[in-house]
């Protein structure tokens, strides 16, 4: 007969007599009462989540009416080197040469990269009477 | 770039816009504008990878289209400089308090609550405990500092977040720490959030003093494996918390491309000082800190490099290291190298480096690479090309050299550090890029 069947015939459970110890093993012990688990099984937690301090708002200056006669700044904040943002500046340079008459536009590399800041460089366009700035180019 | 455009609205009140690619586009007008910056700045989106690309790349992209809008780039460029604002761009003042966060969450199964913190990327994906009202408390007698103290306020891509003693008990818990292991937490705490970068950063954590022992933290075989408890719990307690306090997701503001598996527990291990051969001082007392104290120091770098060092007497084990370490960036001139007793015996004994200072300084004056490979290092490119524009040395000459030429970019032999762990079993070492910061005093968290 087959001995799990004769087991259970005598009422006994073949775990008891299983050569693993993971048959045999005894019902695990009741958890500790935690205060945080209600009678109806559910639990109440901690929140590990911290609120953010939302950034305050500052409004966009108005926008030029156009570009002709404008003196632009061109930014360039040496994301990974100088070289890229200086090519495509340039490309930018020639282009609005061609489409706007009396355009302006100068190309600063800033001292600290892009992490640091750079008074000379807002200094300057202050005094030049900068109309308008493109930063970059990230990525 | 965001607080660049920002600074040129406010200080010279002209209008700004930033050039970028379109997840950095994303970041900005999404997170960081919600968090820190505030100012709806405009963007036009380029294609990615913009750096690294044959100049008629970037140049083609001028005449390309802007990412965000399809539109040609430069009417792209027009319009962000000369289209009115919108009521929200006019928007100015302090915004409503984002939803107070519940010191508690609602009660729930343990299933749901399980999942709920997983899909608020609360976790590292492991299971952990979840931190109970009586477990936080539990938790809370290993330090005699109240609940409510601040320890730091995580700030890295806003929100300010104030990371409390509670709060990190609560990660604590999670990670399945002891009230024991809390003073070591608490210092670490001091450190969060871990590196949180596109370059995909790693941190390492180094318990030093007797708290070592006390604890059990494993300094010898198998320190930084998968072997022993402090040393894992007290590592992933720096993910978690770096993770909820730094509110950090996945594509949301934690943009590690590649992603760095050394996350998941921050090479968290002690020094062997016990194994120090005499004359080298354990890592902080190196930094000024009594050999009693107990002291957490935290680094920051991306990879490491191992090998087996004693076989050939021929070419020894500094010599390896040093060629390995021209791998490196050498960004702040940092390198930290961890190795088994051992290998430092070896340097001792056989080589003559009576000291880890000395060590360090054989690797600063021989460590070298070609100037092409130290400039085409994108971190390098990003800080030490405005060193190099700014006229400062060593960077403005090494930027004028061939790209054969050799230089010693590890010019700061204080950062480099030499770690002694491991449990003799074999003539092991790392070599990392880590940068070390200052040391954190355990005992202050007690």
């Amino acid at each position: 007969m087959d001995r799990r069947k004769m087991l259970a015939l005598l009422g006994i459970s073949p775990a008891l007599v299983a050569d693993s110890p993971a048959y045999a093993r005894t019902a695990p012990k009741a958890v500790p009462q935690d205060s945080s688990a209600g009678g109806n099984g559910l639990i109440t937690v901690m929140n590990p989540a911290i609120p953010g301090k939302l950034a305050d708002r500052v409004p966009l200056v108005p926008p030029l009416n156009g570009l002709q006669d404008k003196l632009i700044y061109m930014i360039n904040l040496s994301w990974e080197g100088p070289d890229a943002a200086n090519y495509f500046y340039g490309a930018m340079t020639e282009w609005l040469d061609k489409h706007y008459s009396g355009i302006k536009t100068v190309v600063k590399v800033t001292a600290e990269g892009m992490f640091g800041g750079d008074p000379a460089i807002l200094k300057e366009m202050i005094a030049n009477k900068a109309d308008a700035a493109i930063v970059g180019v990230a990525g | 770039m965001g607080r660049w455009a920002k600074q040129i609205e406010m200080q010279c009140k002209i209008p700004a816009i930033g050039i970028a690619s379109s997840n950095i586009v994303h970041y900005a007008t999404g997170y960081n504008f919600k968090y820190n910056n505030g100012m709806p700045i405009r963007y036009v989106s380029v294609p990615f990878p913009f750096t690294g690309q044959p100049r008629a790349v970037d140049v083609g992209y001028v005449a390309g289209k802007d990412m965000l809008t399809g539109q040609p780039l430069m009417t792209a460029v027009i319009n962000a400089l000369t289209s009115p604002l919108t009521a929200e761009e006019k928007v100015s003042g302090t915004p409503p308090e984002e939803a107070v966060e519940p010191r508690f969450l609602p009660a729930d199964s343990e299933e749901n609550l399980r999942r709920m913190f997983d899909d608020k990327e609360w976790t590292d994906f492991n299971s952990i405990i979840l931190p109970t009202e009586k477990r936080v408390i539990e938790m809370l007698k290993g330090t005699s500092h109240k609940p409510d103290k601040v320890v730091t306020t995580v700030n890295i891509t806003g929100g300010a977040r104030q990371l409390t003693v509670e709060k990190v008990a609560i990660n604590a818990v999670m990670a399945g720490a002891t009230p024991e292991h809390l003073p070591v937490i608490l210092a670490l705490a001091t450190q969060a959030p871990f590196g949180n970068s596109t370059s995909s950063m790693a941190n390492m954590v180094v318990i030093s003093g007797p708290i070592r022992n006390r604890l059990k933290f494993n300094c010898g075989t198998n320190a930084m494996g998968p072997y022993n408890k402090s040393n894992a719990v007290v590592g992933r307690a720096f993910t978690l918390m770096s993770k909820t306090a730094g509110d950090l997701r996945n594509n949301v503001n934690a943009w590690e491309t590649l992603g760095n598996t050394m996350q998941y527990n921050n090479m968290c291990y002690g020094e062997n000082e016990e194994a120090l051969p005499e004359g080298w001082d354990p890592l902080h007392v190196q930094m000024g800190f009594k050999p009693t104290d107990n002291v957490l120091t935290v680094g920051t770098g991306w990879s490491s490099i191992a090998s087996v060092g004693a076989s050939q007497s021929i070419y020894p084990t500094h010599f390896l290291m040093r060629d390995y370490m021209s791998s490196f960036c050498a960004s702040g001139s940092a390198a930290t190298i961890v190795m088994d007793p051992t290998v430092a015996g070896l340097l001792k004994d056989t080589h003559g480096f009576s000291t880890k200072a000395q060590l360090s300084e054989w690797f600063s004056q021989n460590v070298q690479k070609t100037a092409a490979s130290y400039w085409g290092n994108g971190v390098i490119q990003s800080t030490a090309v405005p060193l190099a524009l700014q006229g400062l040395e060593p960077y403005a000459s090494w930027r004028k050299l061939p790209d054969d030429a050799l230089i010693k970019p590890f010019t700061n032999s204080r950062a480099i550090h030499v770690v002694v762990a491991g449990g003799k079993v074999q003539t092991m070492w790392f070599v990392t890029d880590f940068g070390i910061r200052r040391g954190v005093l355990i005992d202050d968290w007690m």
